[in-house]
């Protein structure tokens, strides 16, 4: 084990390369420059590819061309970029392309205050392409964190074939903080079997195997619809609904495999504060604050945002009296909770542009109480 | 030492003020603490308000941003006018510096450093007071060892600039010392 | 397709889906007997495309390893492959809509780095795959279905326009000079560095039909009266030049 003081930003640049990251595209923005400044400079060291485009559409469109030729391969951006790739992101979903997209999160809309913090862009990271398709889409609450959930992040999307976004937020891009670093790191790699066919498979886990460009796999990779070889089916009702239908149940029905979160305090709340992000440290200080005055709350701590753990809202509705979802947006999941918790479901949201502060929660909280 | 310990350093950008704040954050990593870095800055590189926090803790940091500050490092008037009520009342230190003349709020202790103007008269670089304030705080307070806090410099500041940094930090040592008996 | 060529056709295809009359397929063959007397190896190479009818040449036509991308991003994820896998021969076949107009800014910034690619655009002045619109390489009064009364702008030179930005090649040919063609396309292929070939298609359904230019016959006529080489343009006056289009290399790698 080794043990630095990194910034968020910083430790997703080193968690890529950790994770085989060899091919690197972005644009500038902040609050995200950070992790593409330090790409271009380990990158030097270590034998990857970066390479600056001139937009954020290039850039993440060099990403499909180098994950067909091979590589695990990257972007990182903010809200506004975020916007310009989504176009990319379907085309990756369709053509079950892996790769990551790190969203630092920053307050919009539009170009709103680049520098200040928000969760804004949890429901452009599931709704922002056209058509019906899954993402998996990932949330780190620290620096540590931020390491860990980028290697989790590849290895999730060499896995299942399809684009992983991690969704931090300038508060954790922005924040130093020391990070232990383990030896031993488990790394997944796409599956490959010389001659299958590359967009179908009757596999339990509705993932085919991939190939590269340059293997004589003779490759037909479109956005298009397409069977299982990749052929264009662009009137055929049957491949359409079918190829559809596997890009969506590859991911909802594996999501069992896929979701993490973590627990505080759930066996005896009839309060449970449900977070994700910056905002569940918050979440955390004032939970464990409250436990020592005697207040029967707990904590659900959200690592994975998509697919959205269901199952899990619905058990801990039913048994709580109330849920509280403290958000740096609109209330973008306290909705996706209400969803699925049969309780009462308090949204408290907070858009100025700062970190919500646990005096802030605890004050919210006892009015709810 | 209290079991953590919170710092918020402001200023206007230009003055370093982000880079004294990390290298307090790295010496107290040096140190073998749980610490936490955070800044909060304008879309302008320069001119413009400027903030670093920095909380330090001899266990995991849940809530990584100052809640209420133990010390205040304060460059510029304005910006000390905008935090001095993050400051822990009847507790708290202010460390300004003598640039300007800062309205004191009772029970706080105030100590003034005369960092720019010994930056320019002893180096010729106005830009190094940053260092000579944080480390006259150092001397005073003892919130990192001085240990780490030289280490902190060698490993932040590119080698073109570290002589002139280290030089910084002395005098600041130096005034920290001279100064340490005149908190008021 | 001659049978020689064949091999070079994704097996299991019976025709293609361009119209009667359009320039795509003698394109098509153009490439691979370019390829063919280079005696390139096909599974060496990457073939990209966007969307579009020219998209379509190599996607699903080509037997080697083919990229059909979004609209306008073919040179991006080129740019990615050949970035990450410098072995691959990575040729970009797209339309004029595609490459000049939403992918733009990508052309000027491939040949601004001189990335190591051949790009193809097959232009038929006007976008076909969605009905006739008019394009930034359509001629100054042309009639499409979105320039009713004649397109009122001037057509983009995309020589002129990759030259400026740093290309090592670029040349201008009509799919009605198919010798000089063919020969432009393998010293694409052989020079490194940023290459593009603009090659002029006609495309009678969507552009002709508007243009009093209804047969097939007729549009391969307007481009045969149309394209002048530059050896001959040299010798005619600004006046004989109105309305011309000017063939040939415009930087060579030499130069």
């Amino acid at each position: 084990m080794v043990r630095y003081y990194l910034s968020g930003n910083e430790a997703i640049a080193e968690g890529a390369i950790r994770a085989g990251c060899r091919y690197y595209a972005g644009y500038p923005i902040t609050p995200s420059s950070e992790i593409m400044e330090r790409i271009s400079v380990r990158f030097n060291e270590i034998g990857g590819v970066f390479i600056q485009m001139e937009d954020e559409i290039a850039s993440i469109g060099s990403v499909i061309g180098a994950s067909w030729a091979g590589a695990k391969a990257m972007t990182a951006t903010s809200g506004p970029g975020f916007t310009l790739m989504q176009e990319t992101v379907g085309y990756a979903a369709m053509t079950e392309t892996p790769l990551v997209v790190v969203d630092v999160q920053r307050a919009g809309p539009g170009m709103g205050q680049a520098t200040r913090v928000a969760s804004g862009d949890i429901m452009q990271a599931k709704w922002g392409s056209s058509g019906d398709y899954q993402v998996i889409a990932l949330c780190p609450w620290s620096v540590q964190e931020a390491y860990e959930q980028t290697i989790k992040a590849f290895n999730l999307a060499e896995k299942y074939r399809v684009p992983v976004l991690l969704l931090t937020e300038e508060a954790i891009g922005h924040l130093r903080e020391r990070i232990d670093i383990m030896k031993d790191i488990e790394l997944f790699n796409r599956k490959k079997k010389a001659g299958a066919a590359p967009f179908g498979t009757k596999e339990r886990d509705g993932v085919p195997p991939m190939p590269t460009f340059g293997e004589g796999e003779k490759l037909l990779v479109t956005a298009s619809t397409h069977d299982s070889y990749g052929f264009r089916k662009t009137d055929d009702p049957l491949i359409h609904d079918r190829l559809v239908s596997r890009l969506n149940e590859k991911i909802i029905n594996n999501r069992e495999k896929i979701i993490d979160y973590e627990k505080y305090y759930l066996e005896d709340a009839k309060v449970v504060v449900i977070s994700y992000g910056f905002t569940a440290r918050s979440s955390l200080f004032t939970v464990e604050a409250m436990r020592e005055e005697g207040e029967k709350i707990g904590m659900l701590r959200l690592k994975t945002l998509w697919p959205f753990p269901d199952g899990l809202t619905r058990d801990i509705g039913a048994r709580a009296k109330v849920i509280f979802v403290p958000e740096m947006n609109k209330g973008q999941v306290a909705g996706e909770v209400r969803k699925y918790a049969s309780c009462q479901v308090v949204s408290f949201t907070q858009t100025n542009g700062e970190v919500i502060y646990p005096d802030t929660i605890i004050e919210q909280l006892r009015r709810h109480l | 030492m209290a079991p953590i310990k919170q710092v918020i350093l402001c200023g206007f950008g230009g003055q370093g003020i982000v880079l004294a704040g990390t290298i307090l954050s790295q010496a107290a990593f040096n140190d073998g603490k749980w610490v936490s870095g955070t800044n909060s800055y304008g879309a302008a590189a320069r001119g413009g308000g400027c903030r670093a926090e920095v909380v330090i803790s001899d266990k995991p940091i849940i809530f990584p941003y100052v809640i209420a500050a133990d010390m205040l490092i304060a460059m510029y008037q304005t910006a000390y006018n905008k935090y001095i009520a993050r400051v822990k009342p009847n507790e708290g230190v202010i460390i300004y510096d003598e640039q300007f003349t800062p309205e004191e709020t009772k029970g706080l202790k105030y100590v003034g450093i005369p960092a720019t103007k010994t930056a320019i008269e002893e180096l010729n670089k106005g830009i190094a007071a940053n260092v000579v304030i944080l480390s006259a705080a150092v001397e005073m307070t003892g919130i990192v060892t001085k240990k780490s806090l030289k280490s902190a410099i060698e490993e932040i500041i590119p080698e073109r600039l570290r002589e002139l940094n280290l030089k910084a930090m002395d005098i600041g040592f130096r005034i920290g010392k001279m100064k340490s008996d005149q908190i008021h | 397709m001659p049978r020689d060529m064949e091999q070079y056709l994704r097996p299991g295809l019976t025709s293609t889906t361009f119209c009667p009359g359009c320039g795509h397929g003698i394109l098509m063959g153009l490439i691979f007997r370019a390829i063919d007397e280079l005696k390139l190896n096909m599974d060496e190479m990457l073939f990209v495309s966007g969307i579009g009818c020219a998209g379509w040449i190599p996607s699903p036509h080509f037997n080697a390893d083919t990229l059909h991308t979004l609209h306008g991003r073919a040179i991006p994820a080129a740019t990615g492959a050949k970035m990450f896998n410098p072995k691959l021969t990575v040729m970009v076949i797209s339309g004029d809509g595609d490459l000049a107009d939403i992918g733009g800014n990508h052309l000027i910034h491939a040949a601004r780095r001189n990335m190591d690619l051949t790009v193809i655009c097959a232009s038929n002045m006007v976008y076909g795959m969605t009905g006739g619109q008019v394009c930034s390489t359509t001629p100054a009064g042309a009639f499409t279905r979105t320039t009713a009364q004649g397109n009122p702008y001037r057509p983009f030179d995309l020589c002129k326009l990759v030259v400026a930005a740093g290309a090592t090649y670029a040349a201008r040919y009509s799919v009605t000079q198919p010798f000089a063609l063919k020969a432009s396309i393998k010293k694409a292929l052989q020079i490194n560095g940023f290459c593009f070939i603009e090659v002029l298609s006609p495309c009678p359904t969507q552009f002709g039909r508007h243009n009093q230019l209804d047969t097939p016959v007729g549009t391969i006529k307007y481009l045969m009266d149309k394209c002048i080489t530059k050896k001959r343009a040299k010798n005619l006056s600004p006046e004989e030049l109105k309305n011309k289009i000017i063939t040939g290399e415009f930087t060579n790698g030499a130069d």
